[in-house]
């Protein structure tokens, strides 16, 4: 580039005229402003669920996505049970049985030799069991694909769960307790369901090192048979395969099963919130976890598109949001800001803001979180805000669908929690739906859901330094929740029950 | 652009096992200012992800200034002249000024850290320690900062990419890289081009100083406010003795608040320059289209006077075994180091294959530690090699009843086995068979999967190593395996971390604190 500064000689000021040109004309193309660019057309359909569903003669819906571009198979079977159907008394239990069913030996094979052989053909055989579904999947190179579906069947039919495995789970499961308290997000996490939900609701029934002894092999062995049968499975299924073929092998998969399970119950939802008010759990760390608890909706609430309408805008569109904005970009008091409206699937699901801030500036952070919930509700979110976030909904739509596993894994999902028989068209038309909200809508479920007076306020840290806030914003917890502020005491890690402090 | 399976292309590889099938079709480009492009053209997805990496991360650093590669990716989204401001020569004028009122609380930062020495405050952050005249100038600064939000667009650099359908915007900071990352819609490649080649050319630092305090939350955050964040750290220190990695990437605390914009600006002249830099696409685009592009876009930017320097300073070998030996709230266990070699060293294959035969629930460690002996109730073999040098880590959890010892000395026993007996065949093979599937797992995540691939090997070193190392991998034996072994797993050339749970009665847990196990 010097050489543009050489008066010197005739020629090289021509040369480097015309490089100045050229160049002066590529920046001329280049507009000062990125609204001025134009782009061309995008049109995208989602896949059509019916294109890819087949309900198999011997009992699961499946969704078939082939793709050959790599010799890869990947199946996941999606289970109707969960935490929500163990015992009183054998929590813990959906764990256990989740990790043993693929990691506790089959008939033929002892858990060594199944894991031996699977890791030779460099094969993913795994199982798990969540709060209100189980999963079974396997991942191979589809030259494997018959050696794998015979081992499936006898894991999904006849665990072996060793005793010797079994004994080891235990005791990795009480070691790991005892870890209970030692992140404060960990504490953050269980306290905050608690707080949303209600000691007694069937999603903080944890394993404590009681429930977890008192499991033995006839407990895996009964649950599994309740609830691991063909009626019960919806199945997923990506990669390297003919369609035609895979259904019959599918079919040969699920058919004749040996045992009778029971049909899949409905997730309960009654639950009760706690009051509004300050909760406290005192932790010896140099930065307070706070969480902000308001009522929330299912999915399928007519408020849901307002609502994440307006979540966006509050704190769930990261950078653009007036969280970030407000206590991150503006103040420099937290690394995350965030709100977050789920819409729950079988009740609903509180909404939730949240942050971490050093200990001293907790109380004010927390300040500025209820004061933009105020604004929300105040008055009328600008034009610019509500299409930034419409637009980060329905631009990044097919993003949902990016991968051959996501199409069947999406199209199962919501077979399985029954939108695609009650909202065949829900994907066809999301983004329509997201498109029609309203600035006023948005500040009407504003209004409706967010209410600063009435908020549940968690706080995981160092209570003495949090109490003495910062002296150029000096606002005290409780000042923020009418006055109200209960220590939550921690919980003996293996009895959950409260230390005395 | 409408979604279609690719079942064309698909039918010509279905069956064909060949090492081609497996490679990462990269083109390789140079534009006219150094800056280095790379296009992998894939269909399926209408998407394009789009990264690029800076070659500087925190080993590029020096005390004083630790964390500012990482404070510096931050700010890299704060805008341009024209992007994040209504009014630019007003938002020149007071960044200006901000920085005057910063230099005279600079000075008095230094009187602060004066009084620290002499004994007579304990914390320079704690606002009760502040000086009179430094809180008359916090004051100043913040009405500068008002004055400076009348014009400020706020995150309109995020509001743009936002608008246009772009989402997973991000970047992260390493000791090697520093790199950026977002995924766009595939008829906004253009839009791509305009936003990273107008933030590479002409970024401002605005909000810088609240920026700092976001870093230093970010800091709690992920160091300060875990259970073994500091003994991590404190542990990299011990290990590192002359080389930049002994410092975190994030900073140390008492260089957070120091750094300022002035060192920014330096730090963006030097390290920021084209010819420092990697742009990489992954997706749905013409690779011709998009080179002229980038062509058209970055090469307005003007080469750097000068090339980054070499980071010179080769880590010293260590005379002695270095042993830590903390408390925390966390189960008993060990982390051991050992130092290997970096990125691309022909035994970083043997080591990678070393790791992988000690790992996983059918490895060595798992059955040695877990299953064998019953000494552990986890355990985990990691091979580590960076860009300018390398290490092995080896660690677990002692089961309650065991030791941090016990494990130590059993993964040692384990190593032991690999320097004295060769391997079995069938055990090579099962290795070797599970990274051979892993190159065809990396090619199914989607574009934005194989984007941080590729992101990842071009930071540390050379993204060829996306497809040299497969076969690099399949060729390693048994006696490799040995001499490799017997090279770097010695006595002298190992760290040990012993982390023992705290007694502590407030936070404690009585219950959880193990019967035995104390050393």
């Amino acid at each position: 580039m010097t050489y543009c500064n050489m008066t010197s000689a005739l020629r090289p000021i021509g040369l480097a005229a015309l490089l100045l040109t050229a160049l002066a004309t590529f920046a001329a193309d280049i507009p000062d402003r990125p609204e001025k660019l134009t782009f061309p057309p995008l049109t995208y359909e989602p896949p059509n669920a019916a294109d890819f569903r087949v309900a198999l003669k011997s009992g699961p819906v499946a969704y078939l996505v082939p793709d050959r571009e790599l010799p890869l198979i990947n199946l996941v079977i999606t289970v109707r049970t969960g935490d929500y159907v163990v015992p009183a008394g054998k929590e813990g239990l959906g764990e256990l049985v989740g990790y043993l069913l693929s990691k506790g030996g089959i008939k033929s094979k002892s858990a060594e030799e199944l894991d031996e052989r699977l890791a030779f053909l460099a094969a993913n055989l795994n199982s798990q069991i969540g709060d209100t579904s189980g999963s079974v999947s396997l991942n191979l190179l589809s030259k494997d694909l018959d050696e794998g579906l015979a081992l499936l069947r006898e894991v999904l039919t006849e665990p072996r769960w060793q005793d010797d495995k079994l004994k080891l789970r235990k005791q990795q499961t009480l070691q790991s307790m005892a870890q209970r308290n030692d992140d404060s997000a960990g504490i953050e996490f269980r306290e905050r369901r608690v707080l949303a939900y209600g000691e007694k609701f069937w999603l903080n029934q944890l394993p404590t090192k009681a429930s977890v002894e008192g499991i033995t092999r006839d407990d895996l062995a009964a649950f599994h048979r309740d609830w691991f049968h063909p009626a019960n499975f919806i199945v997923a299924v990506n990669g390297d395969f003919d369609r035609d073929a895979m259904v019959k092998k599918l079919e040969a998969l699920f058919a004749k099963w040996p045992f009778k399970g029971k049909p899949a119950r409905p997730v309960p939802g009654d639950y009760a919130m706690a009051k509004p008010g300050a909760y406290l759990t005192d932790k010896d760390v140099p930065q307070g976890r706070v969480s902000i608890l308001l009522p929330g909706i299912r999915r399928d609430d007519p408020d849901y598109f307002p609502l994440i309408v307006m979540n966006d805008i509050l704190g769930g569109g990261g950078f653009t949001s007036r969280l970030v904005n407000r206590v991150r970009s503006d103040e420099g008091l937290a690394y995350s800001a965030f709100s977050v409206v789920q819409g729950g699937v079988y009740y609903p699901q509180p909404l939730i803001a949240g942050f971490q801030s050093k200990s001293r500036t907790v109380a004010y952070a927390a300040s500025l979180v209820l004061d933009e919930m105020q604004k929300m509700a105040a008055a009328p979110v600008t034009a610019e805000e509500l299409n930034t976030a419409k637009k980060s909904y329905i631009e990044t739509f097919p993003r949902n669908f990016a991968t051959k596993q996501q199409v069947a894994g999406t199209l199962a999902g919501d077979e399985f929690t029954g939108r695609y028989q009650s909202d065949p068209g829900y994907f066809k038309t999301f983004r329509a739906k997201v498109d029609a909200v309203t600035a006023a809508d948005v500040q009407r479920v504003a209004k409706k859901y967010l209410k600063p007076g009435e908020v549940v306020l968690q706080v995981v840290g160092d209570k003495r330094e949090i109490s003495l806030g910062y002296p150029s914003h000096p606002v005290k917890l409780e000042e923020l929740t009418g006055g109200k502020l209960t220590e939550l005491p921690l919980r003996d890690p293996m009895t959950l029950k409260p230390v005395k402090q | 652009m409408i979604y279609r399976p690719v079942l064309i292309v698909a039918a010509l590889i279905a069956f064909a096992f060949s090492a081609a099938a497996q490679k990462v079709p990269v083109t390789e480009k140079t534009l006219s200012n150094g800056m280095k492009l790379l296009l992998v053209q894939r269909d399926g997805e209408p998407t394009v992800s789009g990264g690029w990496v800076a070659h500087v991360g925190s080993s590029n650093e020096r005390p004083g200034i630790t964390g500012i590669a990482h404070l510096f990716e931050h700010m890299m989204f704060k805008g341009t002249p024209t992007i994040g401001t209504k009014d630019e020569s007003k938002d020149r004028e007071i960044i200006a000024d901000q920085e005057r009122v910063r230099e005279e609380m600079r000075r008095e930062e230094a009187k602060l850290r004066a009084a620290i020495r002499r004994g007579e405050i304990d914390d320079l952050l704690k606002p009760e320690n502040k000086s009179a005249r430094y809180k008359e100038l916090e004051a100043e600064f913040k009405k500068l900062v008002d004055a400076q939000r009348e014009i400020l667009v706020k995150n309109e650099f995020d509001r743009i990419y936002t608008t246009g359908g772009a989402s997973g915007m991000n970047a992260f900071t390493s000791d090697d890289m520093t790199a950026y990352f977002i995924d766009v819609p595939a008829n906004k490649l253009e839009l791509w081009m305009w936003m990273e080649s107008e933030r590479i050319h002409r970024p401002v630092f605005r909000e810088f100083y609240a920026e700092r305090d976001v870093v230093f939350e970010e800091r709690r955050m992920r160091t300060e406010a875990t259970p073994t964040g500091r003994l991590s750290e404190s542990f990299q220190a011990m290990v590192w003795e002359s080389h930049p990695y002994s410092w975190p990437t994030v900073g140390w605390p008492s260089d957070i608040p120091a750094i300022s914009k002035a060192q920014a600006d330096e730090f963006y002249k030097l390290y920021y320059a084209p010819q420092n830099l990697t742009l990489i696409l992954v997706g749905d685009f013409k690779a011709g289209t998009a080179a002229a592009m980038a062509e058209k876009y970055f090469s307005r930017i003007p080469r750097g006077p000068a090339d980054a320097p070499d980071v010179v300073t080769l880590e010293i070998k260590q005379p002695a075994e270095k042993r830590m030996t903390g408390e925390a709230d966390a189960n008993p266990q060990v982390d051991i180091a050992w130092h290997t070699v970096p990125f691309g060293h022909p035994d970083s294959s043997v080591l990678r294959v070393i790791g992988q035969l000690l790992s996983t629930r059918t490895g060595r460690l798992y059955k040695g530690l877990v299953l064998g002996r019953g000494v552990a109730t986890e355990a985990y073999a990691q091979p580590s090699s960076q860009k300018w040098a390398g290490l092995f880590y080896a660690g677990g959890e002692a089961k309650d009843g065991s030791t941090p010892a016990q494990v130590e000395q059993a993964i040692y026993e384990e190593l032991d086995r690999l320097k004295t007996e060769e391997v079995p065949a069938q055990e090579l093979q099962k290795v070797k068979n599970n990274f051979a599937a892993s190159e065809y797992r990396r090619l199914a995540g989607g574009n934005h999967a194989l984007l941080m691939q590729l992101i990842q090997n071009e930071g540390l070193g050379d993204w060829r190593e996306i497809n040299t190392a497969g076969s690099r991998i399949q060729a390693v034996t048994a006696a490799d395996i040995q001499r490799v072994a017997k090279k770097y797993f010695t006595k002298e050339q190992r760290n040990v971390l012993t982390v023992t749970r705290k007694p502590d009665a407030k936070d404690g847990a009585p219950s959880a604190a193990p019967k035995k196990g104390k050393k």
